[in-house]
């Protein structure tokens, strides 16, 4: 890097509501910031309740195998009770820097979409480093998508209609599988739906500086997160793209694509390489940079216009992927 | 902020909640957010539609608790928990529930207000009704539609009324088109008066009028001719305007060098384009008409073309429309 230029600003309502839970975020991340995090306090979880949205869905939770040796992991099943056409499944992985979250994270926005077009959501519990440094996290992940796709009958979709999708780290994770399920003929996917997807260990494009210390998620937090999953190999030659799709050096050959970013995050161009050099391959994908977003903003300020039109936008990409 | 919601409700009178209420207002105000913004805040805090109503500037804003705007053209319940922007209340903040506000209810509504006066204040102006810089901003095509729609209203200009922009050189005028405008303008000295329009129209109006105005003569002896001009009478002589003041006519050259024979040259010329027949002319000048005749003579062997068959006449009647679009050039 040569010259820091200043950063973009913040889009008003977000700014406002960054103001507003700035004391209720940890500056910095840390061990000690880490178990406060994971305490749960901060990150809102759903209960049974909230899935079911008053019996329109009908939640399990099944006990699978790992990968070879590797331990059983849990995948949250919420099944429409009443669909109105052919199911899909979106099968979910859960943001959270890598290190924090679990299954239930981030499964609301996907019953939204779930209601509107007839989705079995599956979302997956996933071993969080540091104490699980890769290939735990991707491993369970694919474990996951192995056995959902495997029992698509059971569970009731048409294996054709099946995305990934997950926010932040589990973009990243997503990223992931469509690359593995690629190259071990996994796995046929519809779609992957990378909201401000975590994909680059390096962690040193211009935004990664110029957000230094701004926003959510920052550089030193995103160090913290890949230096957690990699340990001293993050920012390496050879770390695979399995851990950091940005690392991929063929990215030919992958599902429709949905990206979206702030154009005040840390992972703002990443992001935007991920998906120019989809087009490069000669892909699909849809990438939307959203003025003055940070990180998560729309899970954190769901009423601010711009956080509605991003979750508007994902809502039309899959009308287009689904019913199209 | 949903979340935040949540919280607020949960916590309603603690001082935590409230100081966040603070924060977010501030928040918005420092990020320069604009109306809709500040209405949807203070809508997703308490939890129930919130509106912004500002009769004399026109601004209604309304959003439901989910953050959408919801438009509704019926005017706020008086029973709605309320705080006034400004002091003639004219301008109102409401949650749309009724009730005496509870703690954090009044600090929505006052933080809410607060940045709404600011932001009304910095984008929608507060010019008093007597400020003559209104009228130049509504019939400025470059202001905002709804900044000369609050202009009208201060002005007081009906909505189903039409007026006519006036041009002078000093500035523009409104006249109300129904209420016979000919005698005010006639003392205005040079003026140039434009379609009768909506007030919405009024910068297409003075456009046509500031057209106009270059066809209006000073009425001197060196710029004979009428000082107030009515765009709709111009007919296709208005297109001369858009001629470039740089533009080479020749027989504006040949007219200028008539001219320069003597003083007698342009009013002789002018009476008679101006006028019926050569006889009118003459009576105009209070010429014996033979002695006109004999000065219309000179005057085109000086300008080179004669000027008593009809199409020379339109030539001399172009030529002097352009003598006077070239004396008085757009400005």
């Amino acid at each position: 890097m040569t010259t820091i230029l200043p950063p973009p600003p913040f889009d008003p309502e977000l700014g406002a509501a960054l103001t507003v839970f700035a004391d209720m975020m940890p500056r910095s991340f840390d061990t000690e910031t880490l178990a406060m995090m994971r305490s749960g306090t901060v990150m809102a979880v759903p209960t049974d309740d909230d899935l079911r949205r008053d019996g329109t869905f009908r939640i399990e939770e099944r006990v699978v195998p790992g990968l070879g040796d590797d331990p059983d992991i849990t995948l949250l099943i919420c099944t429409p009770v009443s669909p109105t056409g052919t199911l899909g499944c979106v099968y979910h992985t859960h943001g959270g820097g890598m290190v924090i979250g679990d299954r239930r994270t981030g499964v609301v926005e996907m019953l939204d979409w779930a209601a509107q077009f007839n989705l079995v959501v599956v979302s997956v519990e996933y071993r969080l480093a540091p104490e699980n440094p890769h290939p735990a996290l991707i491993d369970d992940c694919y474990a996951g998508l192995l056995w959902t796709a495997g029992h698509a009958d059971e569970l009731g979709f048409e294996p054709g209609r099946m995305i990934v999708a997950g926010g932040s780290a589990g973009g990243g994770l997503a990223a992931a599988l469509a690359l593995r399920a690629r190259d071990e003929g996994g796995p046929e996917l519809l779609g992957q739906m990378l909201i401000c997807p975590m994909l680059d260990d390096r962690n040193d494009t211009p935004s990664a500086h110029q957000m230094a210390g701004l926003g959510v998620w920052d550089r030193n937090a995103n160090e913290f997160g890949w230096t957690a999953l990699l340990g001293d190999q993050q920012g390496a030659p050879g770390v695979s793209p399995y851990a950091a799709p940005a690392r991929a050096e063929d990215l030919s050959g992958l599902p429709a694509t949905f990206i979206d970013v702030g154009s005040a995050e840390t992972f703002r161009d990443e992001d935007v390489a991920y998906a120019s050099r989809i087009w490069q391959a000669g892909g699909r994908a849809e990438l939307h940079v959203w003025p003055g977003g940070f990180h998560g903003f729309d899970g954190i300020a769901p009423a601010a216009q711009v956080s509605r039109d991003a979750r508007e936008a994902r809502v039309r990409w899959l009308n287009r992927l689904f019913n199209g | 902020m949903k979340d935040l919601a949540v919280r607020l409700a949960a916590l309603d009178a603690d001082a935590g909640a409230a100081l966040r209420v603070i924060a977010y207002f501030d928040g918005l105000t420092e990020n320069k957010a604009g109306l809709q913004a500040i209405v949807r805040g203070a809508a997703v805090l308490a939890g129930c539609p919130a509106r912004l109503d500002d009769v004399s500037r026109r601004v209604h804003v309304r959003v439901d608790p989910a953050g959408n705007a919801a438009p509704d053209p019926t005017p706020p319940n008086r029973s709605w928990m309320r705080t006034e922007l400004v002091a003639d209340g004219s301008a109102t903040l409401c949650l749309e529930r009724t009730g005496e506000p509870g703690p954090v209810e009044a600090m929505i509504l006052e933080r809410a207000a607060g940045a709404a006066r600011a932001v009304l204040d910095r984008t929608r102006g507060r010019a008093p009704s007597t400020d003559p810089a209104l009228v130049e901003l509504i019939v400025d095509p470059s202001a905002p539609s709804d900044v000369r729609r609050q202009a009208a209203v201060t002005l007081k200009l009906g909505e189903s009324t039409r007026y006519r922009a006036v041009a002078r050189p000093t500035g523009p005028l409104l006249l109300d088109a129904d209420a016979g405008a000919g005698s005010a303008v006639v003392a205005l000295g040079r003026a140039g008066i434009g379609p009768a329009v909506a007030p919405a129209e009024l910068p297409v109006s003075y456009a046509a009028a500031r057209v106009a105005l270059r066809f209006a003569a000073d009425g001197t002896a060196e710029d004979p001719g009428p000082a107030v001009v009515r765009y709709e009478e111009l007919g296709g002589l208005a297109l001369l305007a858009e001629m470039p003041d740089s533009a080479d006519v020749p027989d504006l050259r040949a007219l200028e060098h008539a001219i320069a024979a003597g003083p007698w040259v342009l009013s002789t010329l002018h009476a008679f384009a101006d006028a019926a027949s050569l006889r009118g002319a003459a009576t105009a000048l209070r010429l014996h008409h033979s002695t006109f005749q004999d000065r219309i003579a000179q005057a085109e062997h000086l300008l080179g073309w004669p000027v008593r068959d009809p199409h020379g006449r339109l030539r001399l009647q172009l030529a002097l429309a352009i003598r006077r679009l070239r004396r008085h050039p757009a400005s």
